[in-house]
């Protein structure tokens, strides 16, 4: 993962996608150093009441969270991806779009290349979550990657609005011929169908090497 | 060509059956003589998933098998290992599938029981509707609410008998509890409480390599894509929140079944949900291992509790039963133990004679199960004759899918509830949370290409 400080990141990010940033409404950058030290510590009921809780902390966490997820160690990674999604689900609540937005600027630019593509599809899925039209060009541009198209599809399928069906509709132009059904695929659940391209869910492929019993 | 002409010979017999105001099932391979029992009267059945609960159905179907009233076409799992061990065990004749849509092909198959993890139910439910045939899904029906909105519209619009199983409602001690309460004898009833054991702590084992056995795309599915751990399979898929969503998921399914039942309240949504919940400390399971969900209902006005652990108030402390459900009545109290399968109701509901002019409950048992004995499976045959019957009729089953999709409303959002760390607001005709447009989001959930509905 590319080395950013999260100041920087945060700055950087909100300006990016044209939002407030959430300085104002920081908690004191000791509560992102203590979760980060408990997410990283060994003791497994500090770890877990410091992921639970960090959705309080909000957006000033998720680009150190996104760091910790790469840890080796795999309880700590996870931790950290669990707090990550605390965050997501509790900016997502109803009468706290300051905090949504202030957590998508700051989930948008982890999509970019360098990060480690788990992590890339994790962010791609909260963003499904809680993304608005602001999340659509990051999102889309991970069309064109094999590892995570699909799961970029899917989030585009789920972001409502007509910037989300637009970007699936131009993705149908730009994606491989091996993609291209399940574009169609998301454009139809959308509600747009296209020519030429038959459902196939209900298309077998995959055979058995098990034999029936004479 | 005439019209009669373009009337396909199964079209025909359907139409014919039905203006004789005879059952209209007429299976796939041949017409059987009136009043004749013989292989002309077989269903063709298909298993999907025959690991676990797909096992006991198994078992089930070649009962039936024995009797002669059913064939077994073919055998589904993504698990090569063990769709080899299922069709030594099932004998000559049974062909056997990794992918089910092969099955959905045949022609000579009417029926599919589908016993894969809660993923797939939904999707392998409405192909299989959309393909023609009749199907029995394991419960819960459906792990999102547009999931399970699917599933409804696809039986009723390709006419198919879709029965979730939930077989307490096919079974003697549940039935016995139903007739109880809703004739009255315990009042007008306020609360319904249901204990349950933990969820697991686990999965604290690396990804690795899927092994030869296993197609991993396929066992996914509809998921999103994930390494392959083997935390996730077989049983421990309920303990993963995408895929099984622990026990609320799954005992919950049949429990609030049998409470729904028992107070007449299929046609009745919660109005309220509100989930309480421990975190998993390790590994890769992520249901709460303690958790507490408060459903209130309106008009009537009653609250279901789901607690895990919650109290254990069963009828048989001796033995090593780790859920139930107790509704409290204005004049009295009932415990019923599990989902009102294996363990007698209290003597008082046991004994119980409807009145003339009470309610009467409807029952199916045709193979008897008079001792209440443990570990008796009547009441799953008893479930598979409830849903034969629908088929040969057109009635719908006694666990038909809507009910499924009612009762799956309350596994899903309890889970969402914790999940998003805020109580719901739920309208139950539209099938919405109201006020909160990104939990609404989640009520359906992209899925992978081409494993969706």
């Amino acid at each position: 993962m590319p080395a950013r400080k999260p100041k920087e990141a945060a700055l950087g990010a909100a300006a990016a996608a044209g939002v407030a940033t959430a300085a104002a409404a920081e908690p004191p950058r000791r509560d992102v150093e203590e979760l980060i030290a408990k997410i990283k510590g060994k003791d497994e009921n500090a770890r877990t009441d410091a992921w639970v809780n960090a959705g309080r902390i909000g957006a000033p966490a998720v680009e150190p969270l996104a760091t910790v997820m790469a840890d080796p160690d795999l309880e700590t990674a996870r931790a950290a991806k669990r707090g990550l999604w605390k965050i997501v689900r509790r900016a997502g609540r109803p009468e706290a779009d300051r905090e949504r937005k202030a957590a998508v600027a700051e989930l948008a630019p982890l999509l970019e290349e360098g990060h480690p593509d788990g992590m890339r599809r994790e962010v791609l899925w909260m963003l499904s979550e809680i993304g608005g039209k602001e999340s659509v060009k990051p999102v889309a541009a991970l069309l064109q990657s094999r590892e995570l198209r699909e799961d970029a599809r899917c989030a585009l399928e789920r972001i409502p609005g007509g910037h989300s069906l637009k970007a699936l509709q131009a993705a149908f132009d730009s994606v491989g011929d091996d993609f291209k059904q399940n574009i169609v695929q998301s454009l139809r659940k959308r509600g747009v169908d296209v020519e030429g391209f038959p459902c196939v869910k209900r298309k077998p492929t995959k055979e058995t090497q098990v034999k029936p019993l004479a | 060509m005439t019209e009669r002409a373009r009337v396909s010979r199964r079209r025909f017999l359907v139409a014919a059956g039905a203006a004789a105001s005879v059952p209209y099932f007429v299976p796939s391979r041949v017409l059987a003589a009136p009043g004749r029992t013989g292989a002309n009267d077989r269903i063709t059945v298909a298993l999907i998933g025959v690991g676990g609960m797909g096992g006991n159905h198994l078992g089930t179907m070649m009962r039936y098998r024995d009797m002669g009233e059913v064939n077994i076409a073919a055998l589904c799992d993504v698990d090569e290992q063990r769709l080899a061990a299922r069709i030594k065990d099932t004998g000559p004749g049974v062909d056997p599938y990794r992918d089910y849509r092969y099955i959905l092909e045949r022609k000579d198959v009417d029926a599919a029981i589908i016993a894969t993890p809660d993923h797939w139910h939904a999707v392998q439910t409405v192909h299989a509707c959309e393909a023609g045939k009749h199907v029995y899904v394991e419960k819960p029906s459906s792990v999102t609410i547009e999931e399970g909105k699917a599933m409804v519209a696809a039986a009723r619009k390709y006419e198919r008998a879709v029965q979730v199983g939930s077989q307490a409602r096919s079974a003697k001690p549940a039935h016995a509890a139903c007739t109880y309460i809703r004739n009255g004898m315990i009042g007008k009833v306020h609360k319904v409480t249901c204990w349950h054991g933990r969820n697991a702590i686990g999965g604290t084992q690396p990804d690795t390599p899927p092994p030869p056995r296993l197609d991993w795309d396929l066992w996914l599915g509809p998921m999103r894509w994930r390494p392959h751990n083997t935390a996730y399979y077989h049983g421990s898929f309920r303990q993963v929140m995408d895929s099984g969503g622990g026990n609320i998921r799954d005992r919950g399914a049949h429990v609030f079944s049998t409470i729904r039942w028992c107070m007449d309240a299929d046609g009745q949504a919660p109005v309220t949900v509100e989930t309480k919940g421990t975190a998993n400390t390790k590994g890769i399971y992520d249901c709460p291992p303690e958790m507490e969900v408060v459903y209130t209902f309106k008009d009537p006005d009653w609250v279901v509790v789901w607690a895990q652990p919650g109290d254990r108030h069963t009828n048989y402390p001796d033995q090593n039963n780790d859920f139930g459900m107790a509704f409290y009545g204005d004049q009295d109290t009932l415990i019923l133990d599990r989902d009102g399968t294996r363990y007698a109701p209290p003597e008082k509901a046991r004994s119980f004679q409807t009145p003339p002019g009470g309610v009467e409950v409807y029952k199916m048992d045709r193979f008897k199960n008079d001792n209440y004995e443990f570990g008796s499976n009547e009441y799953n045959m008893n479930h598979k004759e409830d849903w034969f019957q629908a088929i040969k009729t057109g009635r719908r089953p006694t666990m038909d899918i809507e009910k499924g999709h009612q009762t799956a409303v309350m596994c899903i959002l309890g889970n969402l509830s914790y999940v998003l760390g805020r109580k719901l607001q739920w309208d139950g005709e539209k099938q919405e949370i109201i006020g909160d447009p990104l939990a609404n989001r989640m009520l359906g959930k992209p899925q992978r290409h081409p494993y969706h509905l």
